[in-house]
């Protein structure tokens, strides 16, 4: 299975859904995503495009567009091609829906995504910090705007 | 994790300090009688916020801080970090750079190995086996060491290049060395397979399926000991592995015993690498003519971009994933590292187990918990 029947087969499937698919080169392909759908998109790439390896997930903060960009990166163990899939979300209220019924180890990513970004995941089954401590919760440190550090982050160690 | 006890029923905290532990995490296991029920992994004792650093440092600063992600992998880590700007800049690497960094890279494979597979062994209270290997790592100490200036941190690759060309008499240097090392892990094997105390311990203990190792997104040898020939030199070659003849060892069992044999038979592969690529090595410069990098400190700029980078750790796959804005240092850097997922996937993988097992079924992911805080 090569890069563009994959794009096709998944803008065949999901017209409203995926939009500014691109082919990078022959093991890479990127594409945006409406984040209602996800899981949905995720479960037909998972079994019928055989991309049943997730790579990871993780956000990227754009405070002059107010938007976090949730980013999958799906690969396969059957074909060389790596999907990189956007979900873009609005920066005041960050939700989407979470990917674990599909790809089990999204677990600790989306946790990890959640306390550094914010995202809130639905219907994750444990949504708890994962690396930071409990207090640090609402601060968001991954984000642009983030002003503690150094500082605050280096007191905390002492 | 339920943290409600039935009766009967305790739990035990494994941790964050724990001999069997290179780094420290939390294991919580809920017990019944000597059956682990369930249990929870708890992480973010040395999270050092790599990727926050990242972005607050040049191109050139941030290869000095990719190699305290792992220590036992701060050749692979410099490599998917350097990889991911060449090829946002479109850089081309001369050819003899590629096989040093080929070399180097196997090198810093087989020491991690022999720590890793060491440190298991004295996990199952097999204490001797830990001063062999770490004895026979220290050879390979010193020729990393030899090139690269320094044993565990190098900052050894550059943008297009590496720092130095290989010493003199390297080449007589590995051969010496490889020829002891050969023999030392065919006695290693000898000894795991006639120990039977050893072959208790592990043939049979937590095995893992291809189809659920898949599923729960492990990579390396715990998952090439279940058979899967999943290996980012293959699949998705970088530097010269293209040009290198080399097999992906694999095992079908999928349990501990598996996993120690794919480490084994991986030294191997890695010794024969290298031994081919300084067969082949061609001469000529370190960095690509008329640019300049590898002049003192340039200011890159690199322009704007996003790229996934993957290579193959020690451990499994290393991917970093890079958003350039066009400016001296990167917009965001995220750390794909092997084991986490692997870290992620223990509980699932310990479920009805015995106390006793939870040791050796931990211990043979090699497990890195610098990495997988960063």
């Amino acid at each position: 299975m090569d890069a563009n029947s994959i794009i096709a087969s998944l803008a065949g499937k999901f017209p409203d859904d995926i939009y500014d698919a691109d082919v990078q080169s022959e093991i890479r392909i990127a594409a945006n995503v409406k984040p209602e759908n996800v899981v949905e998109i995720c479960r037909y790439l998972k079994e019928d495009l055989s991309f049943g390896h997730l790579c990871c997930e993780f956000g990227v903060d754009y405070p002059d567009r107010n938007e976090i960009e949730v980013i999958y990166v799906i690969g396969s163990y059957e074909h060389p091609v790596i999907l990189t899939m956007k979900a873009l979300l609005p920066r005041d209220d960050p939700e989407i829906e979470s990917v674990v019924p599909v790809y089990w180890n999204a677990n600790w990513y989306e946790r990890e995504t959640y306390e550094l970004f914010g995202v809130k995941y639905l219907n994750h089954p444990d949504l708890k910090p994962l690396v930071l401590p409990k207090e640090m919760l609402g601060e968001w440190p991954l984000r642009r705007d983030y002003e503690g550090f150094p500082n605050k982050t280096a007191r905390n160690l002492v | 994790m339920d943290e409600t006890v039935g009766p009967s029923e305790m739990i035990v905290h494994l941790g964050p300090q724990h001999p069997m532990m290179p780094g420290p995490f939390r294991l919580n296991a809920k017990l019944r009688g000597e059956t682990v029920v369930d249990s929870e992994v708890e992480i973010g004792w040395i999270h050092k916020g790599i990727e926050k650093i990242l972005e607050n440092k040049t191109y050139l600063q941030g290869i000095t801080i990719v190699d305290r992600i792992c220590y036992l992998a701060a050749l692979t880590n410099e490599e998917a970090y350097v990889g991911c700007v060449e090829k946002l800049a479109g850089i081309e690497v001369p050819e003899r750079a590629q096989y040093i960094r080929v070399i180097m890279e196997e090198l810093s494979r087989i020491q991690s190995h022999l720590l890793g597979m060491g440190e298991y062994a004295s996990f199952l209270g097999f204490v001797s086996m830990f001063m062999y290997t770490i004895r026979d790592r220290e050879d390979v100490m010193s020729l990393i060491d030899s090139v690269t200036g320094a044993r565990i941190t190098h900052s050894f690759l550059r943008y297009g290049g590496v720092k130095d060309d290989l010493p003199e008499g390297f080449k007589d240097d590995v051969k010496y060395v490889f020829g002891n090392l050969r023999k030392a892990i065919d006695n290693y094997e000898e000894l795991y397979r006639t120990d039977d105390i050893y072959k208790a311990r592990t043939a049979n203990i937590g095995v893992l399926t291809a189809d659920v190792a898949k599923d729960l997104g492990v990579s390396g040898p715990p998952l090439r000991a279940t058979g899967v020939d999943f290996d980012i030199r293959k699949d998705e070659p970088y530097l010269v592995y293209d040009d290198l003849d080399f097999n992906v060892c694999t095992q079908t069992d999928g349990d501990v015993f598996a996993r120690i044999q794919v480490r084994l038979d991986e030294m191997r592969e890695s010794m024969y690498i290298i031994e081919q690529c300084l067969d082949q090595i061609p001469d000529g410069p370190l960095f690509p003519e008329d640019t300049p990098y590898g002049k003192r400190s340039p200011v890159m700029r690199i322009p704007g971009g996003e790229v996934f980078h993957r290579v193959e750790d020690p451990r499994g796959e290393m991917g970093f994933y890079m958003v350039s804005d066009g400016s001296d240092r990167p917009y965001r850097v995220k750390i794909r590292g092997p084991v986490y997922p692997t870290l992620q996937a223990l509980p699932p993988l310990l479920k009805g187990v015995k106390v006793a097992d939870i040791v050796s079924i931990a211990g043979s992911m090699d497990t890195c918990t610098s990495e997988v805080d960063r």
